[in-house]
């Protein structure tokens, strides 16, 4: 089945006096691999329950192909949900497991059959239809979960966390091979995760939700090159932010709190207290002095090798210091901790955001 | 494991030490059966341990006294419908508290388990003023409600410690799947604790059966199960009669026994898997 249209309208949440889930709107295309990226309690969970159905709206309505579907249990909406410990039947096979659906709708049993077939060997389990779930890895769990989920053609697939107990390179695989079966099935996914890294790679969009409200909704490039503010800009990669001094902006030169004049390519006036960001990635590091739009020296205070880069923090005044990340050349010197240094970046690299 | 069976150990003597206390802590155990039921088939007219002489009179006469069929059957009738309202109540309960998360689950199992803690005779003596109020002296009803009082609490443990690592999302998981309330219950977490829920009725049963106290105080003569009917041969006639029935209720008893033992593995059987991070 082709995936649906998901729309939120004005949907709100809360418990007695505690706000859970401020308004929110939101479209979703049909077919589209939407991400709700947040931290712990940011709601998202909550959101992708109220379209499960397990959490009741407290107003405004959610739409599926066309239909309003906030009033109807869970087990009318017809929506497939994969969950964080993939919550298999322990006591039924891997077949059953995926069965079950089916048998709920009432389907004939080789009509079943045959649909759990294919399903299992959409998601290369077919050999292990007679085990029990505990008898699979994790892996191989999480494909049954997908399986169940997917078997009956819902318009939409919720996953919440679908990937959260496994280890990080298990975790990799995965990702593909979700992206792979959303290609498959063709159908709508909203995908709550706390993984920036996850939502980046597999989300056609994204929303980025913080206490309660969606902070902004975009591609994941766009979210990462035009933060609308600094818990995005922090939360979405890695961000140098510096507060700015109030009302000190002058044209293309603005001025931080820690006592550094900036020049930036957009200027934008912002109401209440606002942050400089610069990426780590768009400072460039050399030994000698360099020019550029922005330029100042340091010394470097702390220096870590990760996988295929280098991390630098590197002191520019007591007040501040930046995060540069520079790509590690297999046998480049590594700057010594406490070398000058100069960093320079260019004025397009510097965004003015709201806090 | 491996690092406790290669510890060392006391000597060759003290481990026959230990091996002569084991042996006769479980002859303490076993003692009272190694006496009844030689007691049974001994051929003396009354109870004398060691008995004179062999045979199986005292089971012919057992047999041969409507009065014992009256009271087995009496016990069945009791304890089979006490069985099931334990059952039911017992996992209605456990499912209750289980699932809520409101503060007043502790004390609520705290009481539903007290039965269990209490003498029989003060249950009993609270008992009765309430069944005769009710007019059920007599009745079977007085001793069906009485085990149950005791028998709720058996299922109650046994379910509850079912659904100690029991996932409610798993009834989430099956109502998104298309399974209405009722359906999610049934067809997932019934399955799961129902093995649970029969070893906790048949102990429920196995209580009812063996049990005086309440009798006492809750059955009449038309009622009279058979722990009662033994209590009351005791106390006049101290035949060997009593001894080939006690054998035979001892039989019984094991056979439930090994049921248990049976259910208990399927129970594990169908635990939830705990291996949901492993590669």
């Amino acid at each position: 089945m082709r995936g649906a249209a998901l729309e939120f309208r004005d949907v709100a949440k809360s418990y007695g006096e505690l706000s859970v889930l401020q308004p929110t709107s939101l479209h979703i295309e049909p077919g589209e691999f939407f991400a709700l990226l947040g931290p712990s309690g940011s709601g998202k969970s909550t959101l992708l329950g109220t379209v499960a159905g397990f959490v009741p709206l407290s107003s405004g309505s959610i739409v599926l192909d066309g239909q309003a579907i906030n009033s109807r249990p869970p087990h009318k909406r017809n929506i497939g949900m994969v969950f964080q410990n993939y919550s298999l039947f322990p006591f039924r096979t891997v077949a059953q497991n995926v069965a079950f659906p089916l048998e709920m709708r009432g389907a004939s049993k080789q009509e079943a059959q045959a649909k759990v077939e294919a399903m299992l060997a959409m998601v290369q389990l077919g050999h292990l239809g007679d085990r029990l779930p505990k008898q699979l890895s994790g892996g191989q769990q999480q494909r049954v979960a997908l399986a169940r989920a997917a078997v009956y053609d819902p318009p939409l697939l919720l996953m919440d966390e679908p990937l959260g107990a496994l280890d990080k390179k298990l975790r990799e695989g995965m990702q593909d091979e979700i992206k792979a079966f959303h290609r498959k099935v063709g159908s709508t996914v909203l995908y709550v995760t706390h993984d920036q890294e996850e939502a980046a790679a597999m989300a056609d969009r994204m929303a980025i939700m913080n206490r309660g409200r969606l902070e902004q909704v975009g591609t994941p490039r766009e979210l990462y090159d035009e933060p609308r503010n600094a818990f995005v800009a922090n939360f979405l990669g890695e961000a140098n932010l510096f507060r700015l001094r109030d009302g000190a902006s002058s044209g293309a030169l603005v001025e931080t709190q820690s006592g550094l004049s900036l020049k930036t390519g957009h200027v934008a006036a912002h109401p209440g207290p606002c942050f400089a960001c610069v990426r780590p990635e768009n400072i460039q590091l050399s030994e000698g002095s360099a020019a550029s739009d922005n330029s100042f020296s340091g010394g470097i205070e702390d220096a870590v090798h990760l996988a295929g880069v280098v991390k630098y923090r590197i002191r520019l005044n007591p007040n501040c210091s930046v995060i540069v990340r520079a790509a590690s050349e297999r046998g480049a010197r590594l700057h010594d901790l406490g070398e000058t240094v100069s960093v320079t970046w260019k004025a397009k690299d510097t965004l003015i955001i709201p806090e | 494991m491996s690092l406790m069976n290669d510890a060392p150990r006391g000597g060759r003597s003290g481990r026959l030490l230990l091996a002569a206390y084991a042996v006769l802590v479980v002859l303490f155990l076993i003692l009272p059966i190694l006496v009844v039921v030689p007691l049974s088939a001994s051929s003396d007219a009354y109870l004398r341990f060691p008995p004179g002489g062999w045979g199986l009179r005292w089971y012919q006469a057992a047999f041969n006294e409507p009065r014992w069929w009256r009271a087995t059957w009496n016990s069945v009738l009791i304890g089979a419908p006490v069985a099931a309202i334990s059952a039911v109540v017992g996992t209605c309960a456990a499912l209750a508290i289980a699932r809520s998360r409101a503060g007043w689950t502790r004390p609520a199992a705290v009481l539903v388990t007290a039965p269990m803690m209490l003498p029989h005779v003060i249950l009993a003596i609270g008992l009765y003023p309430i069944v005769v109020d009710l007019r059920l002296t007599g009745t079977f009803w007085a001793p069906i409600l009485g085990h149950s009082v005791v028998g709720i609490p058996l299922v109650f443990v046994a379910v509850s410690a079912a659904l100690r690592n029991y996932d409610f999302q798993l009834e989430l998981a099956a109502m998104t799947l298309g399974a209405n309330q009722w359906r999610a219950f049934s067809k997932v977490t019934l399955p799961m604790i129902a093995p649970s829920a029969v070893t906790g009725a048949v102990l429920a049963f196995a209580t009812s059966f063996d049990e005086l106290m309440l009798s006492l105080f809750l059955t009449g003569p038309r009622t009279e199960t058979l722990p009662r009917l033994i209590w009351d041969q005791l106390a006049y006639a101290l035949t060997p009669t009593v001894a080939a029935i006690a054998t035979l209720v001892l039989a019984l008893s094991l056979a439930i026994l090994v049921l248990v033992f049976v259910l208990h593995r399927f129970a594990a059987a169908s635990e939830p898997s705990t291996s949901g991070s492993q590669p």
